[in-house]
């Protein structure tokens, strides 16, 4: 799985910002330290990015800067949980979580119950692989019991969630990101979720 | 910062303590703290070692100085010698004297006068640097980056010519920003938007966006205009 990576030098002419600006945005801890890629060219050392993440973050960065301090901006992008709750009737109401993924996995749980941002995340991700039609309701309960058991241990690293299924055997592992991964033929990825990507997507919920 | 009443830390003349959470800090003599250390005030005078990592709100070291951890201080002001073995954080930046850093620096705004050693990346807002020592840095990025050289007598230049080593120059890989303006300076490669480049500098390359200017006494391998 060899990322597409775009230069430094690229990614400036594309989004017209300058080295200023990225150096600040990075000191701001806007960009993930691990996004610079050093790797050596014919012109000597040069920066890369992956592709996808660093032009949807540009784009982020441009987009709120104006109504947002960039220390403002670094709370909304770190991938540290921050510490919204949310009462379980309004994740309905707010068409966070759908009402089946609660009704299964959370029907025990009184409707005033307010869950903290952790266990909104676990609903969520799980939603979303149900929502995608890539995973079955039992599969569900394995992932979330494997969020509340591992997920924690990243304590605000960046980690990747994969889901595999190998002649219909599914599991679930959770690695810190951004890694490499090597599977014998046979085995299927369903998918590869960022969960760092999945924070930011459910932070966006609360404004 | 509003934080709950702290105890504070007083050492005098030989002294080690241990690391925790403190209001202010004060050593004079020779101290040492075994292990992480946080604190508001830190003041420091003669010779100072943290076994650890150091932050504070204010920092103020005077003589030798070690941190074997990572230090991030809002304001800091060094006089004398300082050695960061982990990396270094800061909203702004004084040194007056020497300074090295293992790791990667990030300061907004980085003021110096002697010399330095970076051997990570030094991401500085504004970077100005007078030079009476050798400032060497695996890399420079920022939005406005200043070196320039003390003026330097004729006894300088002779201990200059004996010890070329300790030339009061900068070295580094590469140099990354909007406002570059560098004097007695060797970079492979200087990249920015308005480029400046003095006296007594070699580059390999440099590519600039709006404008370059070069001193006629300076040596550019290869220069390119990009972007519009």
């Amino acid at each position: 799985m060899e990322r597409d990576l775009i230069s430094k030098k690229e990614l400036l002419d594309e989004k017209g910002i300058s080295y200023g600006q990225l150096y600040r945005w990075k000191r701001k801890q806007l960009i993930p330290e691990d996004w610079f890629i050093r790797k050596s060219t014919f012109t000597g050392q040069e920066t890369f990015f992956p592709r996808d993440l660093i032009l949807a973050r540009i784009d982020k960065i441009m987009n709120m800067k104006d109504d947002l301090s960039l220390d403002e901006l670094a709370d909304k992008l770190s991938p540290a949980l921050p510490d919204y709750e949310m009462r379980k009737s309004d994740l309905v109401k707010r068409n966070i979580v759908s009402s089946i993924v609660l009704q299964r996995f959370a029907s025990e749980d009184d409707d005033s119950l307010v869950y903290a941002f952790d266990k909104l995340l676990y609903f969520y991700v799980v939603d979303k692989l149900l929502q995608a039609g890539e995973m079955s309701m039992e599969e569900g309960e394995r992932l979330l019991w494997t969020l509340r058991e591992h997920f924690p241990k990243f304590t605000g690293k960046a980690c990747d969630l994969v889901f595999t299924r190998k002649m219909g055997v599914s599991s679930f592992a959770l690695l810190s990101a951004p890694s490499e991964l090597y599977f014998e033929s046979g085995v299927k990825v369903v998918a590869r979720i960022s969960m760092t990507e999945c924070i930011e997507q459910l932070k966006g919920k609360w404004v | 910062m509003n934080r709950p009443e702290q105890g504070d830390l007083v050492i005098n003349g030989v002294s080690t303590a241990s690391g925790g959470q403190y209001g202010r800090v004060k050593i004079d003599g020779v101290g040492t703290v075994e292990g992480d250390i946080v604190c508001v005030d830190f003041d420091c005078n003669g010779m100072t070692k943290i076994r650890g990592s150091l932050a504070a709100d204010t920092m103020d070291a005077d003589g030798m100085f070690t941190i074997d951890g990572h230090l991030s201080a809002a304001r800091s002001f060094v006089d004398g010698h300082m050695k960061v073995r982990g990396s270094l954080k800061g909203d702004s930046f004084s040194v007056n004297g020497l300074i090295r850093v293992d790791g990667n620096c990030e300061i907004e705004s980085f003021n110096a006068e002697g010399a330095f050693e970076v051997n990570g990346l030094l991401n500085v807002g504004s970077m100005d640097v007078l030079l009476h020592g050798r400032g060497r840095a695996g890399e420079i990025g920022g939005e406005s980056i200043r070196v320039k050289q003390k003026a330097r007598g004729p006894l300088n230049k002779l201990f200059t010519w004996m010890m070329p080593r300790f030339a009061p120059e900068l070295h580094v890989e590469t140099i990354e920003g909007d406002e570059i303006d560098l004097e007695y300076t060797q970079a492979d490669v200087v990249r920015g938007n308005r480029v400046r480049i003095g006296k007594g500098c070699a580059i390999g390359l440099v590519e600039y966006r709006t404008e370059l200017s070069a001193h006629p006494g300076a040596k550019i391998g290869k220069e390119a205009k990009v972007g519009d």
